[in-house]
């Protein structure tokens, strides 16, 4: 007997099955895809989430802030410390950054004014922009280069302006990079911002210092030498790796979004009970139906194929439904979580998509074994007294 | 292909189809046994078309059903098409019942989502054949009952009589040695009953087809060579009918 022929008539039966319920497959495929939505959009979440915090090996990106300030309005550095910075053994380079953010608190569309020298940014971002965009950039003082994220939320390209936190900026170009901080940032000149921002006078105070290592090892003493250095000044400084400063500022959101997370696995183990139920409701129903195919020969591990096949279908279809609602929302919406001043960006993942479906599948086939055992072992005579 | 006769007897090339020796069944219910069945011997030649008849509780369908495989004798032998029954494990039974044996039920329960056509394909799937080979068959199959202009028609689209008509093209598609059906005109109207009784006729003179057929109605068994009248689990009667 070729296995893979009665497998194909399982699966026109099973196939069909779903259109003999039309209202209760579309339920259970509806309810499938809900928590497959639900657990790839907070997955989206997490993993951003991980993305920013998360230290890897090579990290070389500290920042400096001042001691105790948890919010870029209250971080305020004399400008002048980049120099006895950058003399810190083990330094590669050292930029002052202004921040002026619209909204300090836990956001989904907030902007990130960055002010920096221009001809030091102009160095460590080339090749992010076109050279005609940074040309642009580098000739007007009142220029933005603007993460893409950004550009697509607010819907600016080249040459618009726009307003935000009380600054009023022209669109120089796109910036493309793969940190999240960049992608939810408006570059300005550290002059401009620093006038526009009217804080702490006009010159000479900064939110931060964004420092690079020359060498990955030497993180954590670099970081040591930099807050010692100022620990007796007017305006001490605590520095961090870039992930553990994000990840500080992020500190609400990682429980919320873990708290999420909970309630995405939690949507899952009710695609179990949802499949499983249609399942069992649908095999009770048809009790006499296995009953023929067992007449017309079909064999027990036939009809447990037939039953998982049934579901399957469910968790699959209705996983993919879920999980590409999930890829075109997060895709559409291009939303970063921004607290603080640190921004988290939201991206689309296919591999997310390709988990979730997986779940849902893995989940509602482990939901037909049950049903599945049941229909192998009916008995034809006790299926048409049913 | 399948291969049912490896571990039991073989009788192939016999011109009896079926052969019984002293069967029982038993059913145990409430504590109390009911004997459905009683020292049944019965001998059915290749070719023949039989009447089982009997009232209600006779035994006649317990009867077919232990010809077609679908349920096991309590005691005695049992062979079919070269096969004893009673030997055959679950799932050698089933592939037995996938090429030798064809059952048309009063009900017809055809699969109501398949249209006609793939629900007599719907067994082919438990045999090797190619797509256009099942097509062949398939369509032969439902050119042999009439109904082929309704392939594409779904069950709920068909009157009683063509679904009994998909029901038997479905019992014939894989060629079986034994076709068996359990009260074929139970649940027609007089002149779909007749439609369908002389369909069984055909398969029978121009095919040569084996039918053994249960029936409560005398005119229906007129249509069989040999009547075999059950009463309370017991053979009362084995004649041939006179046309």
């Amino acid at each position: 007997m070729s296995r893979a022929q009665s497998i194909m008539g399982m699966a026109t039966l099973a196939l069909r099955g779903m259109k003999r319920r039309p209202t209760r497959s579309a339920l259970v495929l509806a309810g499938v895809a809900v928590a497959v939505f639900l657990f790839c959009t907070v997955d989206a979440m997490r993993s951003g989430v991980e993305r920013a915090t998360q230290k890897s090996a090579g990290e070389t990106a500290l920042i400096v802030y001042r001691q105790n300030r948890f919010c870029p309005f209250t971080s305020q550095l004399p400008q002048s410390y980049e120099s006895a910075i950058a003399k810190i053994p083990g330094v590669a380079s050292v930029t002052p950054v202004k921040i002026v953010v619209s909204n300090c608190r836990a956001s989904l569309d907030v902007v990130t004014f960055r002010g920096v020298p221009p001809q030091e940014f102009a160095v460590t971002h080339s090749g992010s922009a076109s050279a005609q965009d940074m040309q642009s950039w580098l000739s007007r003082g009142d220029s933005a280069l603007i993460g893409r994220e950004l550009a697509q939320r607010r819907r600016l390209k080249a040459g618009d302006r726009f307003t935000a936190a009380g600054v009023d900026a022209f669109v120089a170009g796109i910036i493309e990079s793969d940190l999240p901080q960049d992608q939810s940032s408006a570059f300005v000149h550290l002059s401009f911002l620093q006038e526009q921002a009217k804080r702490g006078g006009t010159g000479g105070v900064v939110t931060q210092f964004d420092v690079r290592v020359s060498d990955p090892a030497q993180m954590d003493s670099v970081a040591q030498a930099i807050d010692e250095r100022f620990a007796k000044d007017q305006s001490p400084t605590t520095t961090r790796a870039e992930t553990a400063h994000v990840a500080r500022a992020a500190t609400d959101v990682i429980v919320l979004v873990g708290f999420a997370q909970a309630l995405g696995i939690a949507a899952l183990v009710a695609v179990f009970a949802l499949v499983a139920n249609a399942i069992v409701l649908s095999m009770r129903s048809r009790e006499k139906e296995i009953s023929v195919l067992q007449t017309l020969g079909f064999r027990g591990v036939h009809l447990a194929t037939l039953v998982l096949l049934e579901a399957l279908l469910l968790g699959g279809v209705g996983g993919m439904i879920g999980a590409g609602a999930s890829y075109a929302a997060v895709s559409l919406a291009r939303t970063a979580m921004t607290m603080e001043g640190v921004s988290i960006a939201i991206a689309p993942s296919f591999a997310i998509a390709l988990i979730g479906v997986a779940i849902a599948i893995g989940l509602s086939v482990l939901a037909g074994i049950v049903p599945a055992i049941i229909a192998a072992r009916q008995t034809i005579v006790a299926g048409f007294r049913s | 292909m399948q291969n049912t006769n490896a571990t039991t007897p073989q009788i192939h090339g016999s011109s009896d189809i079926i052969v019984c020796d002293n069967l029982e069944k038993h059913y145990s219910r409430g504590g109390e046994t009911v004997r459905v069945l009683e020292s049944i011997d019965l001998t059915l030649a290749r070719g023949a078309f039989v009447a089982l008849m009997g009232p209600s509780g006779s035994g006649k369908t317990t009867l077919l059903n232990l010809f077609a495989g679908i349920d096991r004798p309590t005691a005695g032998t049992l062979m079919v098409d070269g096969q004893d029954l009673t030997k055959l494990s679950r799932a050698q039974l089933a592939q037995w019942r996938a090429t030798s044996v064809g059952y048309v039920f009063q009900l017809y329960h055809l699969v109501p989502v398949l249209t006609a056509y793939e629900n007599v394909e719907l067994p082919l799937y438990l045999h090797e054949l190619s797509r256009a080979q099942r097509h062949e068959r398939v369509s032969e199959a439902l050119e042999a009952v009439g109904i082929s202009d309704r392939h594409a028609h779904y069950p709920r689209q068909l009157s009683g009589g063509q679904e009994q008509r998909v029901a038997i093209a479905r019992a014939i598609v894989t060629r079986p040695a034994l076709l068996l059906a359990d009260e074929p005109t139970g649940d027609l109207d007089r002149v779909a009953a007749a439609s369908i009784m002389q369909l069984l006729s055909q398969l029978h003179s121009e095919r040569g087809q084996t039918i053994v057929m249960v029936t409560h109605d005398p005119s229906t068994a007129t249509h069989a060579q040999r009547l075999v009248r059950l009463d309370k689990g017991q053979l009362v009667e084995d004649v041939a009918v006179l046309s």
